[in-house]
C-alpha cells in the first residue's frame, strides 16, 4: 500500500527529527508532518544538514544541496527520498 | 608532522573510501565527544555592522576603504544601535561581529550593542582599549612586526602598543594576516605574542575587487604560508588557535569560493542559511542584501579571508562526510572557528594529524 508506505517513511524521519534534534513535547505520531520546519520550528540549517546526512545513510540516497532549502517539512523530505530513490509514479 | 604532505597534496586527490555512513560516523567515540561540543553553538547566526566610518590608520588593502560603504554617514545615537539590536535579536540574529573602520572609536556604541546581544565579536586594531564591560572577543589585527606595520599601515610600534593594551585581556585574539611580503616576520610575531600569553590565529590577505597592490599572494606565497601555519601550529600549540585544515584550507590555490560555494547573499540569494539569515550593516543602519557578505568588496575568486571561512568551510558539514578523518578535520576547523569568536569556549587539541586536501569537499560538492 503505497500510503502506508508514505506514511512509514513519513514516521521514521519524524522520529529521526525528534531524535537528533531532541525536541520536546511531540513524539512521531503527534509530529505533523507538514510543520514548516525552519519558519515555525526554527530548525537552524546546520541541524538540518545534520538530519539530512542521517537520512542519506539511512536510505541510501544523496541530497543535492541545491535542494536543502526546499526541505522545509517532513512531508517535502520524503517526497524527496522518494525521487531519489525512483519510486515516485 | 610532515609538513610537507598538504603542500604536495594534488588537486584532484582521490577522495579515501568512505568509512561507513554519517551516522557511523559520529558514533566513533572521539568526533561523538567533539560534535557533541561543538553542536551545541550550532545555533550561532551572525551578521555583521560596520560601526564608524573612522578610522585611526590607514592600511594598504583595508576593505572598508573600498567600495561605496565608506561614504555610509555615522549613526552615533546610542539608542538608535539599540533598537537595531532589539530587531536583529527579534529576527533570529544571535552573535554579532562589529568591524569597519575602527569599532573602539564607538565605545556607546559598543555598550549599548552588547548590551542586546551578548555574543559577538569586534575587529580592532588593537590600538585604543575597549571597556571591559563589552564582553565579546576582540579580534587585533596584525599585519607583520613593527617595521611592516609602519610601513603598510602607517603607524609606529603597533604591536608593542597592541600588545601593551591587551595582553593578559581574555577577550584578545591577535589576528596575524599572511600578505605576500610578511610571511618570514610571522615567526618572530608569534613568538613574541606567545611570550606575552597571547593567543593568536591567522589571516590571508585576501584582495579587494580591483586590488593592484604588492600584498596579494601568488601560489609560491601561499605555499610558503601554508608551511609558516602549521609550523607554527606545531611549535605554538597552546598560544595558535588554528588547525592543520583550517591552513589548507585557506591556502589552496582555489579561493574559499571556489572551494566550498560562498554560502553569503552576495554569492547566494538562496533563503536557507545566511543566504536567510546574514546582513552586512553600514554605519548608517542601512544593509544591501546584494552586497551582504562578511568582508564585502573582497574579490570572491581571491576570498581567503578567516571571518569568510569561518562561514564558508562550517557551513559546508555535508561535504566533509567522505571518511572520520575528513569529518575530524572538519570538526577541527568548526572547533578553531568557535575559540577564535566565541568568548568562554575554549580550543580542544587538533583530532585530524592526517592532512585532509580540500579539494575533497570540492569534488563532494561537484554535484552543483
Amino acid at each position: 500500500m503505497p500510503q502506508t508506505q508514505n506514511g512509514l517513511m513519513e514516521r521514521r524521519i519524524a522520529e529521526i527529527l525528534i531524535q537528533e534534534l531532541k525536541l520536546e513535547n511531540v513524539t512521531p505520531d503527534t509530529f505533523d508532518v507538514t510543520t514548516d520546519l525552519v519558519k515555525e520550528l526554527g530548525i537552524d540549517s546546520m541541524d538540518l544538514t545534520t538530519v539530512v546526512l542521517v537520512l542519506q545513510g539511512e536510505y541510501k540516497v544523496k541530497f543535492d544541496e541545491d535542494n536543502y532549502p526546499s526541505l522545509t517539512t517532513v512531508r517535502a523530505i520524503a517526497e524527496q527520498i522518494r525521487q531519489l530513490q525512483g519510486t515516485v509514479s | 608532522m610532515n609538513l610537507d604532505v598538504l603542500a604536495a597534496a594534488p588537486a584532484n586527490t582521490a577522495p579515501a573510501a568512505t568509512s561507513g555512513t554519517f551516522a557511523d560516523i559520529v558514533k566513533l567515540p572521539d568526533i561523538a565527544a567533539r560534535f557533541a561540543k561543538v553542536r551545541r553553538y550550532f545555533f550561532l547566526r551572525e551578521s555583521t555592522y560596520d560601526m564608524t566610518r573612522r578610522c585611526n590608520v590607514r592600511c594598504d588593502g583595508c576593505y572598508y576603504y573600498e567600495g561605496d560603504k565608506q561614504n555610509a554617514q555615522d549613526n552615533l545615537d546610542p539608542e538608535a544601535w539599540r533598537k537595531l539590536f532589539q530587531a536583529e535579536k527579534a529576527r533570529g540574529i544571535t552573535f554579532v561581529v562589529l568591524a569597519g573602520a575602527e569599532p573602539a572609536l564607538v565605545p556607546d556604541l559598543l555598550e549599548a550593542c552588547s548590551a542586546e546581544i551578548p555574543l559577538g565579536a569586534i575587529a580592532s586594531n588593537g590600538l585604543i582599549h575597549i571597556s571591559s564591560e563589552v564582553g565579546y572577543r576582540i579580534h587585533i589585527s596584525v599585519w607583520g612586526n613593527d617595521a611592516t606595520s609602519e610601513r603598510v599601515r602607517r603607524a609606529k610600534r603597533m604591536l608593542e602598543r597592541q600588545i601593551e593594551i591587551y595582553a593578559g585581556d581574555p577577550r584578545a585574539v591577535f589576528v596575524y594576516t599572511f600578505t605576500r611580503e610578511n610571511i618570514a616576520e610571522a615567526r618572530g610575531v608569534v613568538e613574541n605574542l606567545a611570550r606575552h600569553g597571547c593567543k593568536v590565529t591567522f589571516n590571508m590577505f585576501s584582495a579587494t575587487v580591483g586590488y593592484q597592490g604588492s600584498l596579494s599572494h601568488t601560489p609560491t606565497s601561499l605555499a610558503e604560508t601554508r608551511q609558516a601555519m602549521l609550523s607554527l601550529l606545531a611549535d605554538y600549540p597552546e598560544q595558535v588557535l588554528f588547525s592543520p585544515y583550517s591552513a589548507a584550507a585557506h591556502t589552496d590555490t582555489l579561493s574559499l569560493h571556489d572551494l566550498y560555494s560562498c554560502p553569503y547573499p552576495r554569492q547566494n540569494q538562496g533563503q536557507f542559511g545566511l543566504g536567510r539569515s546574514f546582513r552586512q550593516y553600514r554605519s548608517d543602519l542601512t544593509w544591501i542584501r546584494e552586497a551582504a557578505c562578511c568582508v564585502p568588496d573582497t574579490d570572491c575568486a581571491d576570498c581567503r579571508h578567516y571571518a569568510a571561512g569561518s562561514a564558508i568551510v562550517t557551513a559546508r558539514m555535508n561535504r566533509h562526510i567522505g571518511s572520520p578523518d575528513q569529518f575530524r578535520a572538519w570538526l577541527d576547523y568548526v572547533d578553531t572557528y568557535l575559540a577564535v569568536w566565541v568568548q568562554g569556549y575554549a580550543k580542544e587539541p587538533n583530532l585530524c594529524a592526517v592532512p585532509i586536501a580540500p579539494a575533497l569537499a570540492r569534488q563532494t560538492g561537484a554535484a552543483r
